[in-house]
């Protein structure tokens, strides 16, 4: 980290799971701004030291959005470096349908939150011709399991790869495909992986591979087994 | 029921491609129960029409009751979309989210009800139009083809479930078509004579679909693009930029 810059640095969904874990990454050379659902107080104890945080409630993606933008104003920012739009709901339906209401769920958090954030964080990034990150997943290929979240996976997927050309030279946009993950998202989606969680990767590994893609800013990636066992938590760019 | 005829139900049947899976039916003998924002402007008669806006939640959620009633179906078609070309981040939210709500989210909750409420009869199939900018990728139009892609992986994900209820699930990605949506949406200059005839497009989608295909991909040249793009998702990429996004008048 010789000369490393300290990046300014968004991260949705950055009070728990995946986010958290890279917020807790970054945290020692960079500066962090954290957004999620929860007060203030409720997340006070867990955030990395020095991180601001932003209420910012996906669930309802134009006012999430409006939330963003004001709280990284008054945080006292007038660009970004990077911005990982990371928060993330899974809801399992179990052997019937996802419900309605799930589904639209699903859609709002995972997708179109992160298309009207992407849009208006887009100033901010290109001032510091900065890196846009969304996190997808392994099953944007599809999942029988988990059918409506593998579809707005795909949705980011598909995003990213046509927002990457239309902002060449401008933003670096990608997305990354985080494998599963030791994190509480199973247990919130009313999913039991049993015993394959043995097999899933810690979530600081992970976190570990998500910085040096971030760093790399190349698209899309597959955070998986087989680039934790090619060293993916401890060699490639340091961000 | 010898002799009883056959049900579909068609989403966004009132122009474009809807409007000739409409008349492809009709032609095979089906009764239609169809489902649009706009009034039809065919001289095929339906069961019923539905006038409803799929960008809107509460219109949706009133239709879903009689979409299951008007059932039990041989064949649905959700082909219902719309489109917004432009640069992102110049585009309003409002479009954004009309977008995913008609494209996606729409055919995604109808899906779901009809398998659920058992409004299929068995052997029938379930036809959800995707695009083929799932392969090419689509510079210009990045939230549609975000719809697209979505809708096209949350088809493959229901087929495990729909096979239990003997429902075979196609997913159609059809290339440009000679369409008013086109006409709007298609670059400056561009030639329509090279956009496929709907018609023509309705009846490749169909076949594929009847004969149990998963995927239909209408067109060779469009089959070629797909394979391209799977191949090599990163140069067709740039090349959809050349041919649209540079070219876009918005």
């Amino acid at each position: 980290m010789i000369g490393g810059r300290s990046r300014r640095i968004l991260i949705t969904g950055g009070n728990a799971g995946l986010g958290l874990a890279l917020a807790k990454k970054l945290a020692r050379h960079h500066k962090l701004l954290l957004s999620g659902r929860k007060s203030q107080i409720e997340v006070s104890d867990t955030l990395p030291r020095g991180a601001g945080y932003i209420v910012a409630d996906q669930a309802d993606p134009e006012m999430s959005t409006l939330a963003l933008v004001r709280g990284i104003r008054d945080f006292g920012w007038d660009s970004l470096d990077n911005a990982v739009l990371n928060a993330g709901i899974g809801v399992a339906p179990g052997e019937g349908f996802d419900s309605t209401e799930a589904i639209r769920q699903t859609l709002d958090v995972n997708l179109m939150a992160a298309i009207l954030q992407a849009q208006a964080l887009f100033p901010l990034l290109e001032k510091s011709k900065g890196t846009l990150t969304f996190i997808g997943s392994v099953v944007h290929t599809g999942s029988a399991t988990i059918p409506a979240y593998a579809a707005s996976k795909a949705g980011l997927h598909g995003l990213a790869r046509a927002l990457r050309s239309e902002w060449k030279g401008k933003i670096s946009v990608q997305v990354l495909h985080p494998g599963p993950a030791k994190t509480g998202i199973h247990d919130k989606a009313g999913y039991d992986p049993g015993r394959m969680r043995a097999l899933f990767l810690k979530s600081d590994d992970m976190a570990s591979m998500m910085a040096s893609a971030i760093a790399s800013r190349r698209s899309p990636l597959t955070l998986s087994w087989v680039r934790y066992l090619n060293g993916g938590a401890i060699l490639g760019r340091r961000l | 029921m010898i002799g009883a005829s056959k049900q579909a139900l068609v989403t966004g049947g009132s122009a474009g491609l809807g409007a000739a899976v409409v008349r492809w039916l009709a032609a095979g003998g089906y009764d239609i129960v169809m489902l649009d924002r706009d009034q039809p402007r065919s001289e095929v008669k339906f069961v019923d029409f539905l006038q409803c806006d799929l960008a809107s939640r509460t219109a949706l959620d009133r239709s879903v009751p009689e979409l299951i009633a008007g059932g039990p179906y041989d064949v649905v078609v959700l082909n219902a979309g719309i489109s917004a070309t432009g640069r992102f981040e110049a585009m309003s939210a409002q479009d954004h989210i009309d977008v995913l709500r008609v494209n996606t989210e729409a055919p995604m909750v109808i899906a779901a009800r009809l398998l659920e409420a058992g409004a299929l009869n068995p052997g029938a199939v379930m036809v959800f139009v995707s695009s083929l900018s799932h392969f090419t990728g689509y510079p210009g139009a990045a939230t549609y083809a975000a719809s697209k892609d979505a809708l096209a992986v949350y088809a493959g994900s229901l087929r495990k479930v729909a096979t239990s209820k003997s429902v075979t699930i196609t997913v159609a990605f059809p290339g440009p078509l000679r369409t008013d949506h086109a006409e709007i949406h298609a670059p400056e200059g561009a030639d329509a004579s090279k956009r496929m005839d709907p018609n023509l497009a309705a009846g490749l989608i169909m076949s594929d679909a009847l004969s149990g295909r998963k995927n239909s991909i209408p067109g060779r040249n469009n089959r070629l693009a797909a394979a391209a793009g799977r191949m090599m998702p990163k140069p067709m990429t740039a090349l959809m930029r050349r041919l649209i996004y540079v070219r876009l008048k918005r």
